[in-house]
């Protein structure tokens, strides 16, 4: 519990030896709200640690070899990544739920296992170095970028667009009776989804010394614990996987004496959100848990997540 | 006056299914045009090919001077084509004002770019929005202020159907496509209904109406256009179709011309009072009831499908159910079966309370359900869909014995025993069903619409497989629109209308009975 007692009693102190957690927490939180576009549309998709892979390799490519600014660097990759997006979207978003999923899960491993594990300039199994990484200062950059991200979701999810995303996460074919171009609006979401793990990629690439092309980072069990950042911060809502990303990044500093059995604590964590509180933690009217007693009570069901 | 929508031999197969089958349909501006037809006529399909769920085979629409043949759905109904669904089809989770927001899309200016930039522009536009919005759903009957910000999923039923309706208008449609907007409503709820479609006419808005409460459509209709088998059997005023004798042949069934000139619609339209009289009283209901219903109601939710129905079926008799589509038919089979729990009321067969026993120990106890749309297994072989049929039994020499039994019983089953149960026509899909549910040796045989999209010749052979069953000893509660084929071969009959029994007899009595016709086509 050290962790909460100096969070609460030393801020500062905090802010300084958790430098790693809380870049790596705002990095989360972009890669969740990439996720939450495609599951606000009603798509589950699992590729954004596909787009992260190559928004890093890309930005960590061009700094090795040409030596181009981080902003070009950063902007290529994204670029990159939503130009891999509209290729990739085009032949999957044919596929609905379970089987769109599973297509992305292709996606992301033979881009892992196919492409960087057997491309020389990627470094193969072992790796990038990166030299112009900067863990210390990076952090701020992060945080700036994570608050333009959600405000650029939140404003997103408001207006004609929004609406059309959530209509079509209810029902695809009410939403065409409605005139609502649905392909159309799915690939909008999609793209925007790559971009913005393309961008978390990059930005994460900047802040560590090294790219591990290993399964955590851009596998299947980064896939699933990005969705695992939405199902327990609820997907109804753009809080909500920000919220998710938050906890599941703290959780194995929290619990760091247990450090062996963190997937078990996350698990338990899990299944505990699921039972009892099946929409997530941030509901679709917002954090309906902590809701002052003076806040109206918005009478909505919350969505589930996926 | 001009004729806003107009299909030009329109045609959809599915298969070897001729859903629509060469269409041609004006519809005027200005009207409120009525589309009927028995279930399975290819209204539903009909509706979705103009709306462009589903891709034209052949044929042309126009919807004034805009083709509408070969054109995605959302560019349709950006032409001004807007529709309801019949299991309405709200977007849940979102509440009441944000689902007819959505409805705006086709003529919203798209504001991301405002948005993201919080302009004011988009906060005025919002804000108009959500009045209009709020206008909309006042205009069909909705409470605004008490119900916009609720999930949508979470309103009355009937509100939902009006929210439905609002939804739709807020496209601002030339043309509004109403798919069954009174199912399953109460008669008041109806009536608002009912209501609702004259105000909006009144407004100049061309509906076109499906129904299967034919006093709803005979009344607010000008003009009705009836399907059946894909095929447009007829067209005219509510008058001229409801005595047409192809639309009553069309509704009660295909009893041969002899049953056809003296059916109840072929009386003379003055002693029908007199008639309905003579011949409605209730039958001599046999002392020993082998199944006793009492009382029954049933409800989805907030939908009440059977009120204070009560039947009962003695041992060796053929009972027919008949009624419109909706009428509640199914829901008594089902909950017979224990698969709807009943609201209130009683259902005894045999001693064995069926409100309360568990579906398995129902077909053990004899009663056995043959479902409606037959339900086999289609990617199975026959052979295989009959052996599961016996599969929790241990009697291996009786089960083997009985399947070759039932084989002989139904020879085309024997010959295509190796066959995937999916390539079998219809007609033999539905001996599959019934030969599947005399395996589980039945003492009362449940039959849930037989002939539903059956051919002419299939139905003769399914009902003539009903009359050997019975004649063989089983006891047979029928449930049918086919309504003259069912009395032909009923000991007695029940008419349910909207959920109540409204009539019972003989067959006989009620072959003649022009009460049964108005079941069917409203009065």
């Amino acid at each position: 519990m050290d962790f909460f007692v100096q969070l609460f009693t030393d801020p500062v102190a905090f802010w300084n030896s958790h430098t790693l957690l809380i870049a790596q927490i705002g990095i989360n939180s972009i890669v969740a709200s990439s996720m939450f576009i495609v599951l606000y549309s009603g798509q589950l998709s699992l590729a954004a640690p596909g787009f992260m892979a190559i928004g890093a390799y890309t930005s960590v490519l061009m700094d090795l070899y040409w030596h181009t600014p981080l902003a070009l660097n950063i902007a290529t990759g994204v670029l990159l990544a939503g130009v891999m997006g509209v290729l990739v979207g085009l032949p999957v978003l044919r596929l609905r739920g379970v089987f769109l999923a599973i297509a992305t899960i292709g996606f992301i491993e033979a881009l892992r296992l196919g492409v960087i594990l057997n491309l020389p300039i990627t470094g193969e199994g072992l790796g990038l170095k990166t030299i112009d990484s900067d863990p210390l200062n990076g952090i701020y950059l992060v945080l700036v970028c994570l608050a333009v991200v959600l405000f650029l979701v939140w404003r997103l999810t408001k207006g004609r667009l929004g609406a059309a995303w959530a209509a079509i996460r209810q029902d695809e074919l009410a939403a065409l009776s409605q005139g609502i171009h649905v392909a159309r609006y799915k690939m909008i979401a999609f793209v925007l989804s790559a971009i913005l793990a393309g961008f978390a990629g990059a930005l994460e690439a900047h802040l560590q010394t090294f790219v591990d092309p290993g399964d955590q980072q851009y596998g299947v069990t980064r896939a699933v614990q990005v969705l695992s950042f939405a199902v327990l911060g609820g997907s109804g809502n753009f809080v909500g996987p920000v919220v998710g990303a938050l906890v599941v990044t703290s959780l194995p500093w929290i619990f760091v004496q247990a450090l062996n059995y963190i997937n078990i604590v996350t698990g338990l964590f899990l299944i505990a959100v699921i039972v009892f509180r099946p929409q997530g933690i941030v509901g679709r009217g917002g954090l309906a848990i902590i809701r002052p007693w003076w806040w109206p009570r918005r009478n909505v069901r919350a969505s589930s997540p996926g | 006056m001009y004729v806003l929508l107009r299909l030009d031999n329109v045609q959809r197969h599915f298969g070897g299914v001729h859903a629509v089958d060469g269409v041609s349909l004006e519809v005027e501006q200005g009207s409120i045009h009525g589309l009927i037809g028995p279930n399975g006529a290819g209204k539903t399909t009909l509706v979705n090919v103009i709306t462009g769920y589903v891709p034209f085979q052949s044929g042309h629409a126009w919807l004034q001077s805009d083709e509408l043949t070969g054109l995605p759905a959302h560019r349709i109904a950006a032409l001004g084509i807007s529709r309801t669904f019949q299991n309405i089809r709200l977007f849940k989770e979102l509440t009441a004002l944000e689902n007819v927001i959505v409805g705006m899309h086709t003529r919203r200016r798209d504001d991301t770019l405002a948005q993201l930039a919080t302009l004011p522009m988009f906060r005025r536009d919002q804000r108009s929005r959500m009045d209009d919005a709020r206008a909309l759903m006042e205009a069909v009957g909705l409470a605004a202020g008490e119900i916009a910000d609720r999930a949508a999923g979470t309103l009355p039923y009937g509100d939902q159907r009006r929210l439905e309706i609002a939804r739709a208008l807020a496209l601002r449609p030339r043309l509004l496509i109403l798919d069954e907007p009174a199912a399953g409503m109460n008669p008041s709820e109806k009536q608002g209904i009912r209501e609702l479609i004259e105000h909006l006419n009144e407004g100049g808005l061309t509906i076109l109406l499906i129904d299967h409460d034919m006093r709803l459509v005979m009344s607010v209709c000008k003009r009705v256009a009836v399907l059946d088998f894909g095929r447009k059997i007829a067209e005219g005023t509510p008058a001229e179709v409801s005595t047409d004798a192809s639309v009553i042949k069309a509704y009660l069934g295909t009893g041969g011309e002899k049953v056809v000139r003296s059916a109840p619609g072929a009386t003379a339209g003055g002693d029908i009072e007199a008639v309905e009289q003579s011949t409605a009283r209730p039958a001599a209901e046999p002392r020993e009831a082998i199944l006793d219903i009492e009382n029954l109601t049933v409800s989805y939710g907030a939908v009440t499908a059977v009120r204070g129905a009560s039947l009962r079926v003695a041992a060796g008799e053929v009972v027919a159910l008949i009624g419109a589509n909706g009428a509640g038919k199914s829901t008594i089979l089902n909950t017979l079966s224990g698969l709807i729990r009943p609201d209130s009321g009683t259902a005894v067969f045999d001693r064995l309370d069926l409100t309360r026993a568990k579906p398995s120990t129902i077909v053990r106890h004899g009663l056995v359900q043959v479902p409606e749309g037959r339900e086999i297994l289609a990617r199975q072989t026959v052979l295989e869909n009959l052996e599961l049929a016996t599969w929790g039994r241990r009697d291996g020499g009786a089960k083997r014995m009985q399947i070759d039994a039932v084989m002989k019983r139904f020879p085309i089953l024997g010959e295509r025993r190796a066959l995937r149960a999916g390539t079998l026509s219809g007609g033999e899909q539905q001996m599959l069903a019934i030969a599947r549910g005399l395996l589980a040796r039945p003492r009362l045989l449940l039959l849930d619409e037989p002939s539903l999209g059956l051919a002419p010749q299939m139905v003769d052979e399914v009902f003539r497989t009903i009359q050997e069953i019975h004649d063989e000893g089983t006891t047979i509660l029928l449930v049918e629109q086919n309504a003259l084929r069912a009395l032909e071969i009923a000991d007695r009959a029940y008419v349910l209308e909207t959920g109540q029994i409204r009539l019972s007899g003989t067959g006989d009595d009620l072959l003649h009975n022009p009460a049964v016709r108005r079941a069917y086509l409203g009065g």
